[in-house]
């Protein structure tokens, strides 16, 4: 397998990051953010009063009963929901200020989304879905052939490019979600409960793929009920009834 | 992946939906194409038809030619109106009944038309009668006659062969005696109907009827030196108990009679198909929407943007209604042939006449429906897709 790429951790030309988090780019700069959904019984907080930073190469791990909001914070924070209250950067930009069009081509430059359910498009083969991103980005054909090959073999299913869906196991479509989710090289990848749909051993080899894909840069926040999957955060923050209630920094 | 690339791939991802969807608009796209042919059809059919022997004006004694009504002293007004400046040639017909005789069997009912061409001029008087010789030559002298297709197989006679005729010049219940006719052409009537029909000069005519002919005549057809319309109103101001129309009079004051009629059925049901089509593809497209709603909020959370979504779902529905109506262009001629065969069946209808004719503004028409179609019928789902919100539908496809 390769290394973490320039498209992802290592196509980007990103080094793994270590040492000095204050050396650390800051990322996403989320301030007291709050999340309001307007309900018929009545207004329900999802996130309140959340501040938070994420640096790169970070990776943390998001826990919490079901419905604290550790969803809607990670859909915050890979901008497609925005906040009610307080104050979001990403890259310094204030993402609330930005055009839908805006968000939309920052989640495609600069964040990976892993969903638990996959999405991948089942009427297209493994490499077919990589591809869709850096197409949608404007990448040249070549450029982007030689991407999805080394993605694909950076997952482990290079041989495997041309299975659809259908034909791919559980752990295998997470894999090539993975590779989608790394198409443009994001510098964020946030991962919505990734291993739920799998078992045990297919869940902690999705868990090591995405700790290389830290490994070689990208920041990472998983929101998981999987306790081993959250250990291996170097954060793990704790949510209830929309706040963050601890952060444990490992 | 361009939208169009993805849009066939979410088509064939789904082939049944694919294949009704496409279906369902060539069958309509193929009616919605005949019912544009049939508006304007006859009128095309008719002017073609009228302007095909080059004769422009129509004088007749009622609003309409063909009417029954008869022009009296045939023969002086159109050696009068040969005499006008404007007027290249005139060309009267006089058109009376006739039984062929067999060798045994039923005698053939046909129609007979006699004709006399008054000119001034040396290039008019060269002009003859409105039909087409497709073998042998015109009818010159009295004891000629040209004959229709119908009748030379019928009667297997080519020029050379000889026709006996009775003919009934005024009234059903004469009983003229046989005449014997020399066939020297096979010849196409353009306004003849499922009758059979001959053509020879009026003397052949006149010898036909024993001399019973009267001097009224049918219709005279006058060939202008241009100017139809000016001719048409110094026939008028010449000869005030006539009626003078140029082709395209004839054929406005047909569109405001019979053939308003077509049009209105045509409209009905253009209306009609456009509507069940935009119908078809929203419902079709609307459910595929709604299947793939969890994959619409994933590309958009990818990065996808709402337009790009929007573009993906115009592109199926433009691929449908582009396929399908592709599809309908054959289906519609097929189609068309066969409705024509069936309304052509009608009596007095000439068989030259058609009511489905092919024009390039009908199929830009056509296209421009489709066009619009595939437009209307998308709005809906694109409604969906770009307002669909991103967080909530993720959630709503986990918690579902």
């Amino acid at each position: 397998m390769n290394s973490a790429s320039g498209l992802s951790p290592s196509a980007s030309g990103r080094r793994p990051v270590t040492g000095d988090s204050s050396a650390r780019s800051v990322i996403v700069d989320a301030r007291d953010v709050c999340r309001v959904f307007p309900m018929p019984a009545g207004p329900v907080t999802a996130v309140r009063d959340v501040t938070l930073q994420i640096r790169s190469g970070d990776h943390i791990a998001v826990r919490g009963p079901s419905g604290c909001g550790k969803s809607t914070l990670l859909h915050m924070l890979g901008c497609v929901e925005t906040q009610t209250s307080g104050t979001l950067l990403f890259d310094g930009q204030d993402v609330s200020r930005l055009s839908d069009a805006r968000r939309s081509l920052l989640r495609l430059r600069q964040i990976g989304f892993v969903f638990q359910r996959f999405f991948l498009l089942p009427m297209l083969t493994a490499r077919e879905n990589v591809e869709l991103p850096m197409s949608e980005a404007g990448l040249a054909k070549d450029v982007r052939q030689q991407r999805v090959k080394e993605l694909l073999e950076y997952v482990g299913l290079a041989a495997r490019a041309d299975h659809r869906p259908s034909q791919l196991s559980g752990g295998e479509m997470q894999r090539v979600a993975i590779a989608r989710a790394l198409a443009n090289g994001p510098r964020l990848l946030l991962a919505d409960e990734p291993t739920g749909e799998l078992d045990e051993a297919t869940g902690a080899q999705i868990a090591t793929l995405l700790d290389r894909v830290n490994q070689g840069g990208t920041a990472l926040v998983i929101v998981t009920h999987d306790a081993a999957l959250a250990d291996r955060a170097g954060r793990l923050l704790t949510m209830r009834d929309g706040r963050i209630e601890s952060e444990r920094v490992r | 992946m361009t939208a169009l690339g993805f849009a066939w791939r979410s088509l064939v991802r789904q082939p049944a939906r694919a294949a009704l969807g496409i279906l369902g608009v060539a069958a309509v796209g193929a009616l919605l194409f005949d019912m544009l042919m049939l508006s304007r059809g006859l009128i095309v059919s008719m002017q073609d038809l009228l302007d095909r022997g080059g004769w422009d004006v129509r004088v007749s004694a009622g609003d309409l030619p063909g009417s029954g009504l008869r022009v009296a002293h045939a023969l002086e007004t159109a050696e009068a109106i040969s005499t006008l400046p404007s007027v290249q040639a005139a060309l009267v017909i006089r058109s009376a009944s006739v039984e062929i005789d067999r060798a045994s069997g039923v005698p053939l009912r046909a129609s007979f038309q006699g004709v006399a061409t008054r000119s001034t001029n040396p290039a008019g008087s060269r002009l003859r009668a409105p039909w087409t010789i497709l073998r042998g030559r015109d009818a010159e002298a009295s004891d000629e006659i040209v004959i229709d297709q119908h009748i030379a197989s019928e009667f297997k006679l080519e020029p050379g062969g000889v026709l006996t005729i009775r003919a009934s010049c005024v009234g059903d219940l004469e009983a003229l005696p046989a005449t014997q006719l020399r066939v020297v052409g096979v010849a196409e009537f353009p306004f003849q109907t499922t009758e059979s029909t001959t053509g020879a000069t009026l003397d052949a005519l006149k010898m036909a009827c024993g001399g019973n002919v009267g001097h009224d005549a049918d219709l005279i057809l006058v060939t202008s030196k241009g100017d139809a319309d000016g001719t048409a109103a110094a026939i008028r101001a010449q000869h005030p108990d006539v009626r003078a129309a140029t082709n395209n009079e004839v054929v406005g004051r047909l569109q405001q009679t019979g053939f308003t009629y077509f049009r209105q059925i045509s409209s009905v049901l253009t209306t009609v198909t456009v509507s069940f089509a935009v119908l078809l593809i929203t419902v079709l497209l609307t459910v595929s929407v709604n299947q793939r709603l969890g994959e619409i909020a994933a590309l958009r959370a990818l990065g996808f943007s709402r337009l790009r979504v929007v573009k993906d779902v115009l592109s199926e529905s433009a691929l449908i209604v582009g396929i399908g109506g592709l599809l309908s262009l054959p289906l519609g001629l097929l189609l068309a042939s066969g409705l024509d065969r069936i309304l052509k069946g009608m009596p007095g209808i000439p068989v030259a006449l058609h009511f489905f004719v092919f024009e390039t503004a009908a199929l830009g028409v056509h296209v421009a429906l489709l066009v619009a179609t595939a437009v209307i019928a998308a709005l809906y789902p694109m409604r969906i897709v770009s307002r669909l919100p991103i967080a909530a539908t993720l959630r709503d496809e986990v918690i579902g």
